[in-house]
């Protein structure tokens, strides 16, 4: 669906959602001049079916609603109670300002309450908390199936996954790939990977005196008399395989041992700037040093293991949600081998982004650019308007903003709450990371459309740098919408 | 894995016009976490060259430094092990085992570093061990004429220190080591 901002021209309904669930929490206002009339029955069916008796009472002053036709895929979970909320503008976070009717809207007005954040309101905060419960409840009952519907399962997290019971780290984990569906063979993968785990820590973790000390006990005969010998001079021996620290040999323990020093500077750097503001990561205590400790251990056997990538800034903060959803856990055998689970995930979530870290494939097809003038491209798809003042007027190169977008997958444009939020539509949307990543990064620069529209090269390139904070669900539903149909 | 570099007698420029080269290419800064330095450098640019290789420097007063402001001796503590620096020609006889035991007791070290023979040697005895480095450059001194260039690396990790001594002999670089812990009391 394009969304034009022309004036007056548009003449298709505008279908509020074409995918959202009946489990969605979403709340709508919407405040358009032109309805069709199939919508409206459709929203009186769907007022029926959906929304209980005493929600539906709280509404009656509502204008005309429109909500999503019913998905095809009912699930077997109780109808969940959808708030519909009296278009009285809340203080949002959000930036969409209700425009006047008359004009039709690129996006229709609608408002969402993020069950995550319970920002705004004491209405709102029933209403979350019930949607919270449901969600949540839907969740945890198809997490206890013996064999887990994938699709089921990314459907319902690609609404959002409440915060509490583990439920994150647990859906992550079977999004990433890293659980198989079913659960019996959870346990037998879950050691595999997880000895495979220590025994990568013994082979890069361990420093060459360790490694010379290994070679000895195995190989010669220990020398008992230098404790006890009283006096005389002390044997000379031979080193084994010409190792000493100072070998400038390529297959030296110890060469390679000072060479990558160079990468686990820079990965104890990143490490202690990571998420300063959070005690879990930066503090005195023993468990942040931990924590610390640990990303520490997965960045460093990840650059050994991955010789052509190494170490790139900004791998820290891919791996710091991860990490923290993982330790989290309520579940003590789960949160204890966080650091295992957190690495092998972390690979998997790399797997599909490694390119756009390696340097040289820059300028390639599958590179970083590439990606970013992907998302120009989308952008022009779905706001031409837009994307013309952008590139061309202003002259804002994508590159400046979306960079950091893109490679960091956002963490560094929202608190760390919203990002936990949006990582969970990434991670489940059947579409792909990239994919879904584009659609969210478009869905950001429409939501502050009127101020890039009104700004110069400065003032757009400041507020898209730093991105003001929005309502995430709104962002993510408006994601949703620009989903590109066949 | 702590990393001492014990070095000392180069007698630069008196004696010898520099580091053998095969010696100067494998000292590269960013391995070595401190440098001992028995003495007779003899000048400041010997000096600032050890101090590029590392920050940690300790030097003692050989007879020929022109710098006076080293110490006679100097005692420091690297992880588990108290090493003492002396340059060696105030101990007399030069090189006498038993008198270096002597001022390592009074030093009160695990480890004693000595120069001045411009020999190595790696001793042991009651109170701990003597490691003497020999000449960095293979300067003659005033017992012989038949010096080969060597120095020593200590690794010293936890309880147990490896010495590295590397010789250049017939110009190849000979590297061998020595092993040897430290009980948990406080001597060897």
């Amino acid at each position: 669906m394009t969304t034009q901002g022309r004036r007056g021209t548009s003449s298709q309904p505008v279908i509020v959602s074409e995918e959202q669930t009946n489990a969605h929490t979403d709340t709508y206002t919407v405040c358009i001049g032109t309805l069709a009339e199939k919508a409206d029955q459709e929203s009186e069916l769907m007022v029926k079916k959906r929304v209980p008796d005493w929600l539906n009472n709280s509404m009656l002053s509502s204008p005309p609603l429109i909500i999503s036709p019913p998905s095809k895929l009912q699930s077997q979970s109780p109808p969940a109670p959808t708030v519909i909320q009296p278009p009285v503008p809340i203080p949002p976070p959000t930036l969409i300002r209700p425009e006047p009717p008359t004009k039709p809207a690129v996006t229709p007005r609608t408002e969402f309450i993020d069950p995550l954040r319970r920002s705004s309101g004491s209405d709102n905060d029933i209403s979350s908390s019930v949607e919270d419960v449901s969600r949540q409840s839907n969740l945890l009952q198809e997490l206890s199936r013996r064999i887990i519907n994938m699709r089921e399962l990314r459907r319902l997290a690609s609404e959002g996954i409440p915060d509490g019971a583990g439920i994150r780290s647990t859906v992550w984990k079977l999004l990433l790939g890293y659980l198989p569906s079913d659960k019996l063979l959870w346990s037998s993968e879950l050691a595999k990977k997880r000895s495979q785990y220590k025994q990568f820590k013994e082979e890069f973790l361990t420093n060459p005196s360790e490694i010379t000390r290994k070679f000895e006990d195995s190989t010669s005969l220990q020398h008992g008399n230098n404790t006890s010998a009283g006096k005389g001079l002390l044997p000379r021996s031979d080193i084994p395989h010409g190792e000493h620290p100072l070998s400038l040999g390529e297959t030296s323990v110890w060469n390679q041992f000072f060479q990558d020093t160079e990468i686990i500077d820079q990965i104890d750097r990143d490490v202690k700037r990571t998420h300063p503001d959070m005690h879990f990561f930066c503090g005195d205590s023993a468990a942040s040093k931990a924590n610390q400790d640990a990303l520490r251990n997965i960045l460093i056997v990840y650059a050994k293991l991955n010789p052509g990538i190494r170490y790139v800034q900004g791998m820290n903060e891919l791996l710091a949600p991860l990490f923290y959803v993982f330790k989290n856990d309520p579940d003590e055998d789960f949160s204890e081998n966080a650091e295992a689970d957190t690495f092998f995930c972390f690979v998997e979530l790399l797997s599909g982004f490694r390119d756009n870290f390696v340097q040289q494939l820059d300028d390639s097809v599958v590179g970083i650019r590439s990606t970013i003038s992907k998302l120009s491209m989308l952008l022009k798809e779905h706001d031409e308007e837009l994307w013309r003042h952008l590139d061309i007027t202003t002259k804002v190169n994508p590159q400046f903003y979306a960079f950091r977008w893109i490679t960091l997958l956002l963490t560094q444009e929202f608190n760390f709450t919203d990002s936990l939020h949006i990582w969970d539509t990434l991670l489940s949307d059947p579409q792909g990371l990239q994919k879904t990543l584009l659609r969210v990064c478009c869905a950001m620069l429409i939501l502050v459309r009127r101020r890039l529209l009104a700004g110069d090269f400065t003032a757009n390139l400041k507020l898209l740098q730093s991105y003001p904070s929005t309502n995430i669900s709104h962002l993510l539903y408006v994601a949703n919408k620009l989903r590109s149909h066949p | 894995m702590v990393l001492v570099l014990a070095i000392g007698d180069l007698h630069i420029p008196h004696r010898a016009p520099d580091l053998p080269a095969k010696f100067k290419s494998m000292l590269v800064p960013g391995k070595i976490q401190h440098i001992i330095c028995t003495g007779n450098l003899c000048i400041k640019e010997v000096h600032d060259y050890l101090k590029s290789l590392c920050p940690s420097l300790h030097i003692t007063r050989g007879e020929y430094d022109e710098d006076s402001r080293y110490p006679e001796t100097k005692t420091l503590t690297i992880g588990q092990f108290k090493l003492g620096l002396c340059h060696g020609h105030q101990v007399v006889p030069w090189g006498d085992l038993d008198s270096l035991a002597m001022l390592q007791r009074q030093l009160d070290v695990d480890i004693l570093v000595t120069g001045h023979t411009h020999q190595f040697k790696a001793y042991k005895h009651e109170a701990g061990v003597v490691i003497n480095p020999g000449s960095a450059t293979g300067a003659y001194s005033s017992i012989t004429y038949d010096v080969n260039p060597s120095f020593v690396l200590m690794d010293i990790d936890g309880l147990r220190v490896v010495v590295y001594v590397y010789e250049l002999i017939d110009g190849e670089v000979k590297v061998d080591k020595i092993d040897f812990k430290k009980t948990s009391t406080a001597t060897i």
